[in-house]
């Protein structure tokens, strides 16, 4: 078995400090490599996406999710089918790195007939490129004329100096981004919604170019925004369900799981009995969920496949003291602990998560159901991905109704 | 090349209330809290001072819903400044000369899309979130007054 702590891992940790563990891609296949399955069944059907949890083009991802799609300039059969595709249901929408594009999609335009071109705003990144309409496939689910960004696009190559204010690098591509692209899924429509279409944010999230370099910021109606995809399917479309399998304490590579569409719509994406999260869609805490843990309420909570690890504040857990893992937990041996969910009407719901030490995490693996670090929120727990190992977690999207109640809420 | 993009963004975004928050001479990480009071740009937005003794905080409410405060020690100048809302504020604005030191403590590592951790002796930056929900926090460790807990700045 090959441990962090293997020559190997030292070149690659200054990539990795952030992600902690870094799956060593080359390794793949060690010893104790296999994933367990246990806790969830393969659902089969057409609105079912293969996923996997990989080391991503970058080779140094761990614990984040990916699965294909299929763009098709609209109205044609000129395809391309794209891997590595993360999945996120903390962000919303379909957005391609150029570099991972071999297909040419033209440019979405602004009613004065500017090219329609978007800042995201990741928190670690800004990614700059324009948009564009597909037709996409997923799966057996398919959606005409889809609003996706195509970032890193050569046409555009010229960042306004607003776009790069809002985040400390830019990520457009492959290599920065560490994807081919990402599929936001989470629980809103749009990137951004009502308010971009009546007003601009400040950095902005939109820009009308009438040339490569000339932009300024601009509104845009909801519907030309990006659009979280599922809404668009013909049904499927109230929400997902990430099913993962669980994942032995000490790692594993090779995990793979499903991505279903719609919850509710098909023998497959039934609700069942289920404790149900919901979030906020008002007030300062707009757009996260609650969780208490070690008796304080944590108002700016969040469940997120595109978060690596669990972050939450804990002083009792001794934080990793190797530079390589800064910000990381390393408590030895793997500690038990307990936090619980603030559901509707008072009601809570307990939830038990382990923390294993960062240090002991095999390089030559992508999956670490117990890698955790430190929140840079204090108000805030962040259940990333090893919270979905091993069951079925739903997201509903805002204002779609299931026979869980409406959306936007996380359900597992 | 030359970037024509920023001088037209005043020029024609007329609805672009929050913009005007930039273009103001806005308190800055490690600047004095002085050019904040009585800064008509702002008008926009709403300013609220409290006093905590050791140091005061103005709290802003940027029109696009993000709240921004900042702390300033009795000195005058701002030792750390905080975030939360729907949308990431100037970074570059409020981190000031520290902005480029943050880009390359991040740069120098690797994150996940939701979160980016800058811990040095002179700077922390620590921002987290998903796109429409996120916030954050900086501040200058050696600046924090005596007797303030990082906690406090929220």
């Amino acid at each position: 078995m090959t441990f962090l702590r293997d020559p190997r891992f030292a070149t690659l940790a200054l990539l990795c400090v952030g992600v902690a563990a870094c799956g060593g891609g080359s390794t793949i296949g060690g010893s104790g490599s296999s994933s367990t399955s246990t806790g969830t069944t393969t659902p089969s059907g057409s609105n079912v996406a293969s996923v996997a949890v990989t080391s991503g083009p970058s080779n140094d991802s761990v614990n984040t999710l990916f699965t294909s799609v299929t763009v098709c300039v609209p109205g044609t059969s000129s395809c391309q089918t794209i891997d590595n595709i993360q999945i996120d249901t903390g962000s919303y929408g379909l957005r391609l790195l150029s570099g991972a594009l071999t297909l040419t999609l033209p440019v979405s335009k602004t009613a004065t007939g500017s090219a329609l071109v978007e800042c995201t705003e990741f928190v670690d990144g800004y990614s700059w490129g324009p948009l564009a309409q597909v037709d996409l496939t997923i799966a057996g689910e398919t959606a005409s004329s889809v609003a996706v960004q195509l970032i890193g696009d050569a046409r555009y190559p010229v960042v306004p100096s607003d776009c790069s204010s809002a985040a400390p690098m830019s990520e457009d591509t492959v290599a920065t981004f560490g994807a081919n692209g990402i599929l936001g899924i989470g629980p809103f429509a749009q990137d951004c919604g009502d308010f971009c279409a009546e007003s601009i944010p400040e950095p902005a999230i939109y820009y009308a170019c009438s040339t490569s370099s000339e932009c300024t910021t601009t509104t845009v109606a909801t519907a030309s925004q990006v659009q979280n995809p599922v809404i668009l399917f013909a049904k499927d479309n109230n929400g997902t369900i990430i099913s993962l399998p669980s994942v032995a304490t000490q790692g594993a590579s090779g995990v793979t799981g499903s991505l279903i569409f719609g919850i509710d719509t098909e023998s497959n994406n039934q609700s069942g009995t289920q404790t149900v999260v919901p979030i906020a869609t008002t007030g300062a805490d707009a757009g996260f969920l609650g969780t208490t843990f070690m008796g304080q309420s944590l108002s700016m909570s969040f469940i997120d496949s595109g978060s690596n690890a669990l972050y939450f504040n804990d002083s009792n857990v001794t934080a990793c003291t190797n530079a390589n893992f800064k910000s990381f937990y390393c408590p030895g041996t793997t500690e038990s602990l307990s936090a619980t969910f603030e559901l509707s009407g008072g009601m809570t719901a307990s939830e038990n998560f382990s923390v294993t030490d960062a240090e002991t995490l095999s390089a030559s693996f992508t999956a670490f159901p117990g890698l955790a670090g430190t929140n840079p929120q204090s108000m805030s727990f962040d259940w990333g991905l090893p919270f979905f190992y091993g069951r079925r977690v739903a997201t509903a999207i805002q204002g779609y109704s299931t026979s869980a109640g409406t959306g936007p809420y996380i359900a597992f | 090349m030359t970037l024509r993009v920023a001088p037209k963004i005043w020029l024609l975004s007329t609805i672009a209330v929050g913009s005007c928050w930039s273009c103001a001479a806005f308190a800055t990480l490690g600047e004095p809290e002085s050019a904040l009071k009585g800064e008509s740009q702002l008008s926009a937005a709403s300013i609220k001072l409290s006093d905590r003794g050791t140091y005061r905080v103005h709290e802003i409410d940027l029109p696009s819903g993000t709240v921004v405060r900042e702390y300033a020690a009795l000195d005058g100048n701002v030792f750390a400044v905080t975030w939360h809302g729907p949308f990431v504020p100037n970074l570059k604005q409020m981190l000031g000369r520290y902005f480029d030191e943050f880009s390359a403590g991040a740069k120098a590592a690797r994150f996940d899309h939701h979160h980016v951790q800058v811990n040095q002796s002179d700077l922390v930056v620590q921002s987290s979130g998903h796109m429409r929900a996120v916030s954050g926090r900086a501040y200058l460790p050696q600046a924090i007054p005596g007797g303030v807990s990082v906690g406090e700045l929220e």
